[in-house]
C-alpha cells in the first residue's frame, strides 16, 4: 500500500510537468497562416473618356492638321474664315454644328454640320467665305455637339 | 427704311467642314440568316422557329420570292434567307 501511494505521488509528479509542457507547447504553436487573400479581380477596362470640345480657334488659313496657322479674331472682307475645333474623348458618332451669325441681332450667315466618329483627340474645321466680300461688323460662331452648346467665338470683319 | 438698317445678303456664302477624325460607321445592315429546309418543314413552322410567330411566314416568303413561287411548296435541301427578327 505504501508503495502504491508512492507510485501515485510519483506518477502525478511526472505527469503534471508533462501536461504543463504540453499546454505550453500548444500555446506556443505558431499561429495558423492567414488564409490566402483572393486574387484581385482583373481590372475592368477604363471607361472611355466622354467626348468634349476642348478649344475653338479662328483664323484665315489652316494646315493639313486642321489647325489655324495663326489664331485671330479680326478679318479682312476677302478672308476665308476658319473655325478650328479641337475635340477629345470617344463617341461612335458625334455631330458637330457651326452656326455663323452677324451683328447684334444674330442674323444667320451660314449653318453647317459635320458627323465624326470620335476616337480620341481630333481637330475639326468649319469655314466660310463670301465671293463679294464680308460686310464689316461683328460676327459670332457657335459650336454645338449633338445639339448641345459646346462653345462660341466672336470675331470682327474690318473694312480695309 | 434707311440704308443703315438694311440687312446684308449672305445667300452667296460658301462653306465647308472637315475633320482629322473618321466619319461614323454606317449602321450595320440587318443580319440575314440562311436555313436549309428539312422534310416536314413549312414556312409557318420555320417562321415559328425563328420569330416565335407562325404568322410571320410571309416575311420569309417575300425574302425568297426568287426561289419560291408558291408558299406551300418548299422542298428539303432548299436554302432560304431568313430576314432578321423585326
Amino acid at each position: 500500500m505504501r508503495l502504491s501511494r508512492f507510485a501515485l505521488v510519483a506518477s502525478i509528479a511526472v505527469a503534471l510537468p508533462l501536461a504543463f509542457a504540453a499546454c505550453k507547447q500548444e500555446a506556443q504553436k505558431p499561429a495558423a497562416p492567414p488564409a490566402v487573400a483572393p486574387a484581385p479581380a482583373p481590372q475592368a477596362a477604363p471607361a472611355p473618356k466622354p467626348f468634349r470640345v476642348s478649344s475653338i480657334e479662328l483664323g484665315n488659313a489652316i494646315g493639313s492638321d486642321k489647325r489655324v496657322s495663326l489664331a485671330k479674331t479680326t478679318f479682312a472682307p476677302t478672308d476665308t474664315i476658319y473655325a478650328s475645333i479641337a475635340t477629345d474623348g470617344q463617341s461612335p458618332s458625334v455631330t458637330l454644328s457651326a452656326r455663323w451669325t452677324y451683328g447684334d441681332e444674330g442674323q444667320l450667315v451660314k449653318e453647317d454640320s459635320l458627323a465624326i466618329a470620335a476616337t480620341g483627340p481630333a481637330t475639326n474645321e468649319f469655314h466660310i467665305s463670301k465671293p463679294d466680300g464680308w460686310p464689316a461688323g461683328k460676327y459670332k460662331v457657335e459650336i454645338s455637339a449633338n445639339g448641345a452648346p459646346a462653345g462660341s467665338q466672336q470675331f470682327e470683319v474690318v473694312a480695309p | 427704311m434707311s440704308e443703315g438698317t438694311k440687312k446684308p445678303d449672305f445667300s452667296n456664302v460658301q462653306s465647308g467642314a472637315s475633320s482629322t477624325a473618321p466619319p461614323p460607321k454606317p449602321a450595320a445592315a440587318p443580319e440575314v440568316q440562311t436555313y436549309t429546309v428539312v422534310k416536314g418543314d413549312t414556312l409557318s413552322k420555320i417562321a415559328k422557329h425563328f420569330y416565335g410567330n407562325a404568322n410571320e411566314w410571309k416575311r420569309i416568303f417575300e425574302a425568297n420570292e426568287d426561289v419560291l413561287k408558291d408558299p406551300d411548296k418548299i422542298f428539303p435541301g432548299q436554302h432560304l434567307k431568313i430576314p432578321a427578327k423585326a
